[in-house]
């Protein structure tokens, strides 16, 4: 159930990199918002711009940067995330001319407090959008723009129900391929092409080779990288949830509909599914138990990236808390490049082989 | 029963030394420090709650409510000068903690872990100057199963966003009487306003006394003084600043300068490295360079409002040089470099710190544009085990010469 090529719109760009950026907004205001990743390669010119112990992501976003790589975007949205994702934002500005920047101010945590500060933060947003665009961003405009990603969230869960199947009836470097491609389509297009995928029903499982694996989530810091789930697939497992803001985790939010848009997309944004940077541990734990029992879930493979502090501070409490839940959970660690991925495949087997024991 | 006998007798015997040797001469450092081991010991004070926090929030409030605010990166700090931070690093890293993240707070969580830091009453943490401080601090929290109260430093200054703080503050000390029952004395606060501004005043004036070339001040006298913050708003932090303003006025009066000799005036990024090294008295005895200012003892805020201390407070924490993105702090530093009449910069780069590696190449360009050349020494301030003095050493040598060469 590959979606591929598809095709954008003639729409200006605007790049995002976290997943707390009100796409809706960005869609509104006539852009095409695209996702920035990086790439998964050894990186080449980013520590001439940043200090070494940066995590891959903000790292190969620089090396893609710097080398013009992203100049097809007009614009760059940011977000407050994390220390790094603040210097990327800056050495961004500093060395990578682009029309538009800007940064939002993300609270952490949940709070009524917060909520009134992340909607006069959209709203900033909006108008900053709008002086760009010289173009009023209408109300009837942007309820449609919450429409169409509605309908691509839910798209989505039709797809990933696939997976509640054993074996499931698609598998994760799929599901990434999907999510992939949604991260830099025009929403719409994608829309239309997953409606059509879907109406190719029933799907069988005829592969063997998915048959009779461990059935396991995966969660931590972002991957984008398709072949860092068909690694995990290759090593033995059926990988049935992606508890990553560049995975499933990412079309877990929930609009609630009300005549304030603002204060509709900053509650959502604002209490979906939690990243590490919300300092809200055991809703995350939580959160994987759920997903662990909704997906029939055998095992967790939680991934840091190396110099990710916001992930990596949360690994000991984490671990502790699912294992008071039984659950059986590897936690790894590296640089999120593929070359690197090797060195994990020893502790990946072993982790798989003790499953398959328990199994039995 | 945990035993913090250690800790007791470290702030104790601190506090004592100072006491005998400021009989003997009083000095501004010697007072400094005996201050702040004062309030070491009011950790063990029945009369007050405990609160541990990250480095930047409103000791004034905490103050006025009588709980003694006690930021964690002064313990990691602390810890490593007395040369016995490994063992809490290594119980840390035990647990599954990066050696990657931030030394300051990875030496905290270990010693929470063992048991040296008594149990906070409250956990306060700001989204500044980093993240990794308020994950630091959760992890603290879940050793003694207690929540941290997190405020979020907004990175813009509206009229809005100063609400939003205010707000925030209110909601803190909502927090701070629920858990300790100790009420904000309203008084109090504006009484700690007026005593910041007073002690503010004497601050700028030491600042600029300290622009004099040569300085009436040496590289280790403003040492660390990032601590002031707990002395912020008291009666005793208006005596040590009024101590610094007399002694570098006398010292300047009377042609007694921090360095006769003084050659080289240099900027020091951030922190200054914990552990014992002789890299100042290096820098001080072979090269005649000084370090003048040290970039986070800059007095960056106004005279504060003494009818409305909630909005002053606050109004404070949004305008720090470190809050969003590195414009504001660039622009501080380019001015530091031009009032102090530097010749050159130190930045240690501590390793483990997100907010500020990611702009060391964004320090370094800023400077050059005012003619000052910078070095990062890529050094962890905290954890001395990789340290390798002889490497640094001979970096540190290297610009020393550089600037000598270039005449700076």
């Amino acid at each position: 159930m590959v979606v591929k090529g598809i095709k954008s719109s003639k729409k200006p760009m605007m790049g995002w990199v976290c997943t707390y950026t009100p796409l809706e907004l960005i869609y509104a205001a006539g852009f095409q918002p695209y996702r920035i990743f990086g790439h998964s390669n050894p990186v080449k010119n980013a520590d001439s711009y940043i200090h070494p112990n940066y995590c891959q992501f903000v790292k190969s976003t620089i090396d893609v940067a710097v080398e013009d790589g992203y100049n097809f975007l007009e614009g760059v949205t940011f977000v407050n995330s994390c220390d790094a994702m603040r210097r990327l934002h800056d050495v961004w500005k500093e060395y990578v001319p682009t029309k538009f920047i800007y940064i939002l101010d993300i609270p952490m945590g949940y709070s009524s407090l917060g909520l009134k500060y992340i909607r006069t933060e959209f709203e900033k947003f909006k108008i900053a959008l709008e002086n760009y665009t010289s173009n009023v961003i209408q109300e009837e405009v942007l309820e449609d723009a919450i429409d169409v990603f509605i309908e691509s969230r839910s798209l989505f869960h039709s797809v990933n129900t696939l997976r509640f199947k054993n074996p499931p009836l698609i598998i994760g470097s799929e599901i990434m391929e999907i999510t992939s491609e949604f991260f830099k389509s025009d929403p719409k297009i994608w829309n239309e092409q997953i409606k059509e995928k879907l109406t190719i029903s029933g799907r069988n499982t005829t592969r063997s080779d998915i048959i009779n694996k461990p059935r396991l989530i995966l969660s931590g810091s972002p991957i984008h990288d398709v072949n860092f789930i068909s690694f995990i697939e290759d090593c033995g497992f059926n990988v049935v949830y992606e508890d990553l803001c560049t995975g499933s985790k990412f079309f877990d939010i929930k609009i609630n509909k009300s005549n304030d848009l603002l204060s509709v997309l900053g509650e959502a944004y604002l209490n979906r599914v939690p990243c590490a940077r919300m300092m809200k541990i055991k809703d995350r734990a939580k959160n994987i138990l759920n997903i662990s029992k909704k997906y029939d879930a055998n095992g967790i493979i939680h991934h840091s990236l190396k110099f990710c502090d916001t992930y990596l501070y949360d690994v000991p409490r984490l671990k502790e808390l699912l294992i008071e839940k039984d659950l059986n959970v590897l936690f790894l660690e590296s640089d999120g490049s593929l070359g690197s991925l090797n060195q994990l495949k020893t502790r990946i087997e072993a982790f798989l082989e003790i499953i398959k024991s328990q199994m039995r | 029963m945990v035993d913090y006998t250690l800790l007791k007798q470290y702030f104790f015997q601190l506090e004592d030394a100072l006491k005998h040797k400021i009989a003997l001469k009083l000095t501004p450092r010697r007072k400094f420090i005996y201050e702040i081991a004062r309030i070491g010991i009011r950790i063990f004070d029945k009369n007050w709650s405990n609160g541990w926090t990250t480095v930047f929030v409103p000791y004034e409030i905490l103050n006025s409510m009588n709980v003694s605010g006690m930021f964690v990166e002064f313990f990691g700090a602390m810890l490593s000068g007395a040369g016995l931070s490994r063992k809490y690093f290594e119980l840390a890293e035990s647990k599954g903690y990066s050696t990657d993240s931030c030394s300051y707070h990875r030496t905290i969580i270990g010693a929470a872990m063992d048991g040296l830091i008594p149990e906070p009453d409250v956990l306060i943490g700001a989204s500044i100057p980093c993240n990794g401080g308020v994950k630091a601090l959760k992890r603290i929290g879940e050793i003694f199963n207690k929540d941290v109260f997190i405020l979020n430093i907004p990175i813009e200054v509206t009229s809005k966003s100063i609400d939003y703080l205010v707000d925030q503050y209110q909601q803190m000390i909502d927090y701070i009487e629920e858990n300790t029952g100790r009420k904000l004395d309203y008084h109090k606060l504006k009484q700690s306003i007026k005593f910041n501004n007073q002690a503010r005043e004497y601050l700028v004036e030491v600042n600029n006394l300290c622009k004099n070339v040569p300085s009436p001040s040496i590289s280790n006298d403003l040492k660390n003084f990032i601590m002031y913050i707990l002395l912020l708003g008291t009666k005793e932090g208006v005596e040590v600043a009024k101590n610094y303003r007399d002694e570098f006025q006398y010292r300047i009066d009377n042609k007694f300068f921090g360095l006769p000799e003084e050659k080289y005036r240099l900027l020091w990024i951030q922190n200054r490295i914990q552990f014992k090294t002789d890299l100042i008295n290096t820098l001080e005895d072979r090269f005649g360079a000084n370090v003048v200012i040290d970039e986070l003892n800059h007095i960056w805020w106004d005279e504060l409002d003494e009818s409305d201390p909630l909005r002053s407070l606050a109004y404070r924490m949004m305008t720090h040089p470190l809050v969003g993105p590195v414009e504001r702090r660039l622009k501080v530093l380019t001015q530091l470099a031009k009032e102090y009449r530097v010749n050159g910069a130190i930045n240690p780069a501590h390793w483990g710190c997100r907010q500020s590696g990611g702009a060391r190449v964004l320090f370094k360009e800023a400077l050059q544009k005012v003619g000052v050349p910078l070095i990062h020494l890529d050094v962890d301030c905290v954890d001395e085990r990789n340290y390798s003095h002889g490497q640094i050493l001979t970096r540190l040598e290297a610009f020393m010469e550089m600037l000598t060469a270039s005449n700076f």
